[in-house]
Formats: structure tokens, sequence, C-alpha cells
């Protein structure tokens, strides 16, 4: 069965006097991802992923069509905290996210307020800290942290609450590039150790590699998708819409468009090195 | 540069002071202020000094800290202390012109620096050994009662700890603004005190704007934690009294009654 399910959703903005905008931010989205998997959503700015985001915990509802989570309607408004509960969401901005003057006390804000008795939150804070790597910094002041542990504090926020998958809306937009590894190895290891779902919204191929699915959204539409090796390929389809390919794979293409003939596309460095060796032998 | 403020911040430790329950330390901080103030001769000031020292010594924060925020009221002491020298009764001991010396006067002086140091130092100790958000809690568990005639004691929490929390973002946020329009030409440190004001406007506009939008976005983050105001919550650190309190009281009562003791034996000074 999916874990999240989007059914046709179609949404767009209301500006200030309340008038829906003729563009549709998300313009039919049908969507279904299962438990345990990894999907990265792609795209440009404004090409609806982040209201996609906002979709998966009741933050936002669609205009039209449905999201189902775990089999609940996102429109139900009695399931809106259990839904919250299960898909947590994090932002891109790490400085906006942290709500109290310690590292510990702000990760035990979810749990206390689902009102979780207090021994359970220490286990499930301590927990959270744990597997994401911060223990050690439990009573540190977040504005004394750096921007990667910043993020991985608000990612212990959500994973406190026990949370069945992650959503997060490009997390790494505002990290330096060690940030961005602490921030992915985390997602990896959470993924794989404690099979959360999660959900990560990128505008960088390198880091959209690294997941089993790879959806890739424009203006509102699913434009495609499948396992990156199937995505990337399509080098000509993404540089059509103005979207990057790894800069392996890049590679790979243009010596494909001189001629040289190569069986699997290179996502990374490693297959690309292996790729040239081949080549060359 | 506007980071170097000390007062307000918070020192992780596990001295004594850092274990009192918070209600408490803002009870006896409460208690010990108006103490302060009810000393007139200098045993008394002797004994609250004494046992202000006490508290900064077993707080087990760097006096550093301690200085540091002195430093930032020395102006205000300077000017209540020369004023207080100047403005005391009976007969001077030297004088020129208007300007009179007497020992009320400079009794005055003493007394109400000290007075002061003692204050800012007693709330520093709380603040230093309490983190704001034990501090809140404190103030909405002591509130509580105001919640029968509908006063909304967990928002008014709330909207302090996020305060607290923003301080320094904020602080560092002022920095960067304030280099960005240096970089830009702005001249913010010549000129007359309306000309300087004048000059910090391209700094405050831009601040309020990123203020909204901060809250803004951290109003949604906390929607996407389940915050939905103060019922049904818990905490993870329940405070609770304990022995300690109890002993810190005593002590407390037991500087009340030397203060007192010493303005019946000792006559005033001021």
């Amino acid at each position: 069965m999916n874990f999240i399910s989007l059914e046709n959703v179609v949404f767009s903005y209301t500006d200030d006097e309340n008038v829906k905008s003729e563009k549709n931010a998300v313009d039919g989205v049908s969507l279904n991802i299962k438990k345990g998997e990894f999907v990265a959503l792609l795209g440009h700015n404004g090409c609806g992923k982040s209201t996609i985001a906002k979709h998966l915990n009741a933050m936002l509802l669609p205009d039209s069509g449905r999201v189902l989570i775990d089999g609940d309607d996102t429109s139900d408004e009695d399931k809106t905290y259990d839904i919250r509960k299960k898909v947590g969401l994090v932002l891109q901005n790490p400085d906006n996210q942290l709500v109290a003057s310690i590292v510990e006390e702000d990760v035990a804000f979810g749990p206390e307020n689902l009102g979780i008795p207090p021994q359970e939150i220490r286990e499930r804070v301590d927990y959270a800290l744990k597997a994401v790597g911060m223990y050690d910094y439990r009573e540190h002041a977040p504005y004394k942290l750096s921007g990667g542990q910043k993020q991985r504090v608000a990612i212990a926020g959500i994973l406190a609450m026990l949370p069945e998958c992650i959503v997060l809306d490009e997390p790494t937009a505002m990290l330096d590039p060690n940030g961005r590894d602490e921030v992915l190895s985390t997602l990896l290891k959470l993924n794989k150790e404690k099979n959360i779902t999660v959900v990560l919204i990128t505008h960088y191929m390198d880091e959209a590699v690294l997941a089993d699915r790879v959806v890739v959204m424009d203006s509102g539409k699913i434009l495609t998708q499948g396992t990156p090796d199937q995505v990337f390929s399509q080098v000509e389809l993404l540089k059509k819409h103005r979207l990057d390919v790894p800069q392996s794979t890049e590679l790979a293409n243009k010596l494909c468009g001189c001629g040289v003939k190569i069986d699997k596309m290179p996502l990374d460095t490693e297959a690309c090195v292996k790729m040239l060796e081949e080549v060359l032998k | 540069m506007v980071r170097d403020v000390a007062f307000g911040q918070y020192f992780p430790g596990k001295s004594l002071i850092h274990k009192l329950d918070p209600r408490a330390k803002i009870l006896l901080l409460i208690g010990f202020l108006v103490i302060i103030f009810c000393t007139f001769n200098y045993f008394s000031l002797l004994l609250v000094t004494l046992f202000t020292a006490l508290m900064i010594l077993s707080s087990g924060v760097p006096a550093k800290f301690y200085f540091k925020s002195l430093k930032v009221i020395i102006f205000i002491l300077v000017i209540t202390s020369v004023l207080n020298l100047f403005y005391g009764t009976g007969t001077p001991i030297w004088q020129w012109g208007i300007i009179k010396l007497t020992v009320n006067g400079i009794n005055r002086a003493v007394f109400v620096t000290i007075r002061i140091i003692c204050l800012i130092l007693a709330s520093s100790c709380l603040t230093f050994t309490t983190s704001p958000t034990e501090l809140t809690d404190a103030i909405e568990r002591l509130m509580k009662p105001l919640n029968k005639i509908h006063f909304p004691v967990h928002e008014i929490a709330m909207m302090m700890s996020l305060a607290l929390r923003f301080v320094p973002t904020l602080l560092e946020e002022t920095d960067k603004i304030m280099s960005a329009q240096k970089a830009r030409g702005a001249d913010m440190e010549s000129g007359n005190i309306i000309k300087r004001v004048k000059a910090l406007m391209p700094v405050l506009i831009p601040l309020f704007v990123s203020a909204f939008r901060r809250a803004y976005e951290i109003a949604t983050a906390m929607e996407c934690r389940c915050y939905r105001g103060g019922s049904g919550r818990t905490k993870m650190k329940s405070i609770h009294m304990s022995k300690r309190d109890a002993f810190s009281f005593i002590a407390l009562a037991a500087i009340i009654c030397g203060v007192i003791l010493c303005n019946i034996f000792i006559p005033a000074v001021i």
C-alpha cells in the first residue's frame, strides 16, 4: 500500500485580496510514495515543489484532487495533527525552525506539543539527538552551531515526534558543502537504518542522485520520474526544461555526442572514473 | 560588536544555584532586591554585599561575565553616584559655588553605587544560571493563578521564550545589515545624535521587514510540529521544589533578619 498518495492535486495561491491566482502552482499532480522510500523531488524555483511539500502534512489543502497520508485524507480536520505527527516537515532556513534557546529543549518542543509524558520525552530527545549525531551538543545554544548542525537539530526536532516520513524542503539551500554532506548522510542513515520515508526537495542534481526515485517537476506538473539512472539518462529532455544533470552525466553525454559508445550513464565521480577507464581500454 | 552583551545570557552548569528551582530563584531574587534597598547602615550593606559575593562564587560562572554585565550600566552608575554625591543634606565639608560636599552625600553615593552593583549582579546571577526556557516556564507557573481571570499566561510565556531565543539571531542580523549599509557608503559613526538616529533608519527598516518574515516562518515551523497552544502540552523538564530550595529560602530569611537587626541596633547613616 502507498504511504503517501496524491491524486490529481491542483492548487493555486490566493493573493492579498483573496483572489485566486490564475496560474496553478500545482497543476494536476498524481504521485505515490511507498513506505521506506527515498524520493527526491527536483525542479526549478517556482515549479511547485515547495507547494507539494506543504500538501504532504496538511499545511496546505488541495483546491481539487486529494492527498492521502497512510489512508487519511488531509482535508479531514480531525486528522490534521495525526498527519503532522506522521509526516514531519523540515524547512529551508534552520534558524527559523528552532524555537528554544537550548538544543535539547528545542528537540523536546514537538513531543511536548503532543502531550507525551516527561520521562518518554527525555528518551525520545536522546534518541533523536543520537540519530542525527548531535547528542554531544544537547546543552548548546542553537545560535552557536554551524548551519549544518542547526539543520540536523531541526531534523532531530521532527524525529522526536517519531514520524514515519520526513519531508525536507530544500534543507541544504543555505548550507556550505560541509553542512550539505552532514545533512545528506544523516538522511541516508535515517532512511536505511530506521526505515523512515524521506521526501527530499532540492534543486541540486547531485543530491537527487542519492535517492531511490527521482521526480522531476516543471511548472506545476510532473515532467518525468524514475530511478536516478532512468531520469538522468534523458539529458535532452532535462536540458530542454533548463534543468541540469550531474556533471559526470553531462560529461558522458558530451562524449556520446562525439561518437563514444557508453552503455550506462555515470551519476557520480566514481562511476564516471570507471566509465572512462572502460572507454580508454 | 553588538553581540558582546553578556546580560541575559545563560551558562549551562551544575552548581547549587543552577540546580535550584527556577520559581524559587525568581522569588529569592525579588526578596533579595527588596532587602538590598532596605540597607541603611554599613553593616547591613556589608551583609548584602557578602551575600551577593557568595552567590556569584557559588554560581560557577566565570567572574569576567559578571564584570561584562556591569560594564553595560557603568554610565548610569557614574551619573547616579555623582548626583547623589552633591545632593546630600547637612553641613558641607567642602564647598565651591553652589556645589557642596557633605558626609551625608558621600554616604548616599557609596550606598547607591553598591546597591545598584548588587542589584545587577544578583539579577545576572539569575539569568546566567537559568535557561530562558526554565525562566519562562517558572514565570508561567508563578502566574498560573491569573489564568482564572482569563489572562493568557501560556501565550505570554511562549512569546517571552521566543523573544529570548531570537535576541542573538536578530543581533547578528543587525550586524550584517549595518555592514551591508556601510558597504554602500552609509555613515553611522559621525555627526550629532539626530544625524546618527537618522542614519539608523536604513538599518531598522530591513531589520523589521525580516523580523516579520521570520515570525511568519517560525509560525509555520511551529505548526508543523503540532503546536496548538498551551492546552494538552507537557514539559520535558518538570520543575519541582526540593530541600535545596527550602534551604535557600532559609538563607534569604537569615539575611533579611540580619539586615533588620542591623537597622534596629545600629543607627542609620543615610
